[in-house]
């Protein structure tokens, strides 16, 4: 084989490999998110209004990791990573907060910010913050850059009522969860990142590792289409 | 081979040289207009005029090195199928040794003054009345405080022509507070405070980066940032909830 020939053969291989990796990467970049959809539901009577339904729990035994809890039960987890809402609308957020918790890393997560006239109700208790001592999760919307209009909402989600009366669900008793309710006004067509602002993951400094840096579990994405 | 002809590539190097000086001088002017970020504080005015002066300076010594690249190229290539004929011995010249010593000296030693000055500037304080901004990052938000005045917001606010000292610090792991457009960037570490100071001295907006890879959402944390006016910055620290 002559030597034109071998570095003919040599850069074809590269280019198909480099290619093959690249066709690789890309469908893995635009892959469809593992999680069906949560879709908002519209609210009869009210224009451009829809709501949706969250949920976070002390283990993956519930929500969309199936009752077994899926690769890792023992971490937890929202109830959905992956929900699609309506541009230039209002979505009122239901959250029933099932986990324990502690102290915020950092009191700035104990605000209600972001949402229509910058409360929340607690139980039905209407709030501007929490106690930053006993938070059992947040739920912190961002934008993505370059990715639709810059928004930000964060509420607290205190930790559970230490209910005597738990809830049972698939079998398991949970204690009776705390009820967090928000609206908060979507802009322009894009995708919005959420994820939960208490160190809630473990494994690392910050306790923001597993359930916190891994998709489907801390984190998810809002869709507005 | 006469005098006169081991003069006449000399003369081509030369002109090479000059030629690419002159283009290298002239990137290194216009290039930083439209490849850097729009300069909003003192420290990225000094960045980018930092960024000009080594380019300029650093144009006639590459020119150098191209220029003797195609010179020798041109000049000592050897075209034909037989074995060449040995090169010619190389002579020292000590008029040459000692021109390019002196020559890198003198810039060696003016980039390592500039440098270390420009270093001093960077992070001094005037000390006329800072405005201080507590920068805490935790994955994967920025969020600010303004001490004294119970507000914390997720958007960064600063007052035109006032120096500001940050006060950056981390509640998990190490994030970068990185001000592009400031030329402010320093390591947020988890249990220590870093200062680093700027005076914002164009109105606008700008954002706020991360630039230490901290996790998951690393690429999404940025916030906005605005210069506003004296009145205006007093009149939106009024209009934000105050803190208990």
């Amino acid at each position: 084989m002559n030597r034109s020939r071998s570095l003919g053969i040599a850069a074809a291989s590269v280019l198909v490999v480099g290619g093959a990796l690249g066709l690789a990467g890309f469908a893995l970049a635009t892959a469809a998110p593992h999680q069906t959809a949560l879709n908002c539901t519209p609210v009869q009577g009210a224009s451009k209004t829809c709501a949706i339904t969250l949920a976070t729990y002390p283990d993956s035994g519930e929500g969309v990791h199936g009752k077994d809890g899926g690769a890792h039960p023992d971490w937890v987890t929202y109830s959905n990573d992956n929900v699609n809402v309506p541009a230039n609308s209002t979505i009122v957020v239901t959250i029933n907060q099932y986990d324990s918790g502690g102290s915020l890393n950092n009191a700035f997560f104990d605000q209600v910010m972001g949402t229509v006239g910058g409360t929340a109700t607690i139980n039905g208790k209407t709030v501007t913050h929490a106690d930053p001592n006993d938070i059992g999760h947040t739920f912190t919307l961002r934008g993505i850059p370059g990715m639709g209009t810059d928004l930000f909402v964060s509420v607290p989600l205190p930790a559970d009522n230490n209910s005597k009366t738990p809830v049972i669900l698939n079998g398991v008793a949970y204690a009776k969860p705390v009820v967090v309710q928000f609206s908060f006004k979507t802009g322009s067509k894009g995708i919005y990142e959420f994820n939960c602002e208490f160190p809630c993951g473990g494994s690392r400094e910050g306790q923001f590792g597993q359930a916190m840096s891994t998709y489907g579990y801390m984190s998810g994405t809002f869709t507005v289409q | 081979m006469s005098d006169q002809d081991n003069k006449k590539p000399l003369k081509l190097f030369f002109w090479l040289w000059a030629i690419i000086t002159v283009a290298g001088v002239a990137v290194s002017l216009w290039a930083p207009g439209y490849l850097m970020p729009r300069s909003m504080s003192n420290n990225m005015h000094l960045t980018i005029l930092t960024m000009v002066v080594f380019s300029v300076a650093a144009a006639p010594v590459a020119a150098g090195v191209y220029a003797a690249s195609i010179y020798m190229l041109r000049t000592w290539s050897y075209r034909g199928d037989d074995v060449p004929p040995p090169a010619p011995v190389i002579r020292e010249n000590n008029k040459v040794v000692a021109s390019w010593l002196l020559a890198s000296t003198v810039l060696t030693v003016f980039l390592l003054i500039w440098g270390l000055g420009a270093l001093a500037v960077d992070n001094s304080s005037t000390g006329k009345n800072p405005l201080v901004v507590d920068v805490t990052g935790q994955q994967w938000v920025w969020s600010f405080s303004y001490p004294g005045t119970h507000v914390e917001s997720n958007q960064l606010y600063l007052p035109e022509n006032r120096e500001v000292e940050f006060r950056v610090t981390s509640d998990d792991v190490t994030h970068g507070f990185w001000i592009v457009n400031m030329g402010v960037q320093v390591d947020a570490n988890p249990g220590t405070i870093t200062t680093i100071h700027t005076t914002p001295n164009r109105l606008g907006e700008f954002t706020v980066r991360c630039e230490q890879f901290c996790g998951l959402n690393h690429s999404f944390m940025d916030t906005e940032g605005f210069v506003v006016s004296t009145q205006n910055f007093n009149s939106w620290l009024a209009a934000q909830p105050q803190r208990s």
